[in-house]
């Protein structure tokens, strides 16, 4: 403890609009416009410059509505490449001044803020954004305090370009007193009007809300939450991530489709994405789900438990294939498909079965190999199953070779 | 269909925009003044560097001026491929460009893109915008199904 208060506490970093900043970082010409970044195979703005917001354009919007209120705009092809780059320049910022940092997400940071001789964590918050910005070129903001869900409270309401520290009771109450409660990360929809019906409407209502209540309207979750608004840390910094639960692949299908070989081909790239992530983790997938979106609002579902957790391609295609017949709707237009790994098992570690006879095994167990190590050399998706056929489009495209979720070691998802 | 380009007003001569009267097409976004060239304008130009030099010329011949050149402002790398312009004297350029715009998508162009300049009958060097049958990804972003043969870039 110094003089005035505690010597440490925990910081929220926040990138502002990330993926404009790293566009801008390479590209000097896009300083100061507006512009959107397209996600989703180009049907949908991912990120926006404060420029292009002041427009109205949301998070999420398909690009023909966002050319509507940004004619002006400038569309720009994601590049998680670059983005993860950048994200992990911006993570040894962060370690070279905290001793326990959290790789929440590509461009979210959580970290023990502790202060040296003479500073305070005002000053540290403005040394972390600043230093960011000298040495990776990317605007954030800082927000510390006393628990996670406060830093995190604090930097959202400091954006863009923020630094800002508030440990003191009486300056959070009256940062909770002027943000909704639906700031609070975890906190939308349905759990929101819970709480409204009981008059908590603001972050401030919730922390005087009492205790009991909170935990019957919103479960033990939304008690730690009410611990943590209240200044009690409960929520720990993780320096490591946990391990999956589940794995998964998967998104749009880049326009809707009703066609059944196109499916097929969409399921077989998602497939080898997965198991590349099986095989990362050292995992293999005891139960496989498959979830199809339709257009018209209702999803599909199929899922199988394995005889034998695996994590080779001629075992997974065999119980990924009837898992979307029974997703399937014929007739009906799909518009996503994800693919899920569940009850992971460690690999190597499981009982060999009668089903899976040894020269199979070992032939399946060559050709994945084989696989993996000329995709390695020449490049991931050079070597595929032919069933991908029927998706050319996609792999002529660069772009469909990375994706967000392939940023390894970051906790969100 | 990429109908459109935008440069930076820095990146032209002054003696270029006054000559051809370029402050005309200047637009400002984002506090950076521009101009564009856009295919619809009445007297669609285009931007070019030929041996080293840029240079404004026609951009391709909608507007019917030459009889024996198509009447467009496009050409297909095919066809290029098959030696069709080859034989009427059409020379490769790059067309300096930092957006194109196509079905009202504005999208970054980092390098420029390919060109043919060729001449009518009369000896005026006229441009052509070089296309490749639409990306996914462009296709998926502008809904066309061709777009710019970009320098060195995939969209």
């Amino acid at each position: 403890m110094n003089a005035n208060g505690p010597a440490t506490a925990i910081g929220h970093l926040d990138a502002d609009c990330f993926y404009v900043s790293a566009e801008r970082v390479r590209d000097e010409f896009l300083r100061g416009k507006p512009v959107g970044v397209l996600g989703n195979q180009g049907a949908c703005v991912i990120a926006k410059s404060y420029e292009m917001k002041a427009h109205g354009v949301k998070t999420g919007e398909p690009i023909w509505d966002a050319l509507v209120k940004c004619p002006d705009g400038i569309y720009i092809k994601r590049d998680f490449r670059w983005y993860e780059v950048l994200s992990r320049m911006m993570l040894e910022v962060v370690q070279n001044a905290s001793r326990q940092v959290e790789y929440y997400s590509i461009d979210e940071f959580f970290f023990r803020a502790e202060l040296r001789r003479g500073e305070t964590f005002d000053g540290l918050a403005r040394t972390i954004r600043d230093r960011i910005e000298e040495c990776v070129g990317v605007p954030v903001t800082v927000g510390i305090a006393r628990t996670r869900t406060l830093a995190k409270l604090i930097s959202d309401a400091s954006k863009p370009h923020g630094a800002r520290a508030v440990l003191e009771p009486n300056r959070e109450e009256e940062l909770l007193a002027g943000l909704p409660v639906t700031e609070i990360t975890g906190i939308a929809g349905r759990r929101a009007a819970t709480l409204s019906s009981w008059g908590i409407t603001t972050c401030l209502h919730l922390a005087r809300a009492d205790r009991t209540l909170v935990r019957r309207l919103l479960t033990a979750s939304g008690e730690v939450l009410w611990w943590e608004i209240n200044g009690d840390p409960v929520q720990p910094i993780h320096t490591r991530r946990p391990a999956h639960k589940t794995l998964s692949r998967g998104g749009s299908l880049g326009g809707a489709t009703d066609d059944p070989m196109a499916l097929y081909a969409w399921l077989v790239r998602n497939l080898e994405r997965l198991i590349e992530e099986l095989r990362y983790h050292g995992v293999a997938a005891g139960r496989l789900k498959v979830i199809l979106a339709y257009k018209s609002g209702h999803t599909g579902l199929g899922q199988r438990t394995l005889a034998v957790p695996g994590d080779r391609f001629d075992v997974l295609i065999d119980v990924a294939r009837p898992c979307l017949r029974q997703a399937w709707s014929k007739g009906q237009s799909a518009t996503h498909m994800h693919l899920i790994a569940e009850d992971l098992a460690p690999r190597g570690q499981t009982a060999l079965a009668f089903f899976d006879p040894l020269p199979n095994r070992i032939r399946g167990e060559d050709v994945d190999r084989l696989k993996e190590r000329i995709n390695g050399k020449i490049g991931r998706f050079a070597l595929r199953s032919a069933a991908t056929l029927y998706l050319p489009a996609i792999y002529r495209d660069t772009a469909n070779e990375y994706d967000i979720c392939d940023v390894r070691g970051k906790i969100c998802f | 269909m990429c109908v459109g380009i935008s440069l930076a007003w820095s990146e032209l001569p002054t003696e270029l925009i006054g000559r051809y009267g370029l402050e005309r097409r200047a637009h400002e976004r984002g506090g950076e003044r521009e101009i564009r060239f856009l295919y619809r304008d009445r007297r669609p130009r285009l931007p070019i560097w030929r041996d080293g030099r840029l240079q404004i010329v026609r951009w391709g011949n909608g507007c019917l001026q030459s009889r024996f050149l198509p009447a467009t402002g496009w050409t297909w790398k095919e066809s290029l491929e098959l030696g069709y312009w080859r034989e009427i004297g059409a020379v490769p350029v790059d067309i300096p460009a930092m957006l194109g715009y196509d079905r009202g998508v504005w999208f970054r162009v980092r390098q420029g893109i390919r060109g043919i300049l060729v001449p009518d009958e009369r000896g005026v060097a006229v441009a052509y915008m070089i296309c490749v049958p639409s990306t996914h990804y462009y296709q998926v972003m502008t809904r066309s199904p061709r777009m710019p043969l970009l320098i060195d870039e995939d969209i």
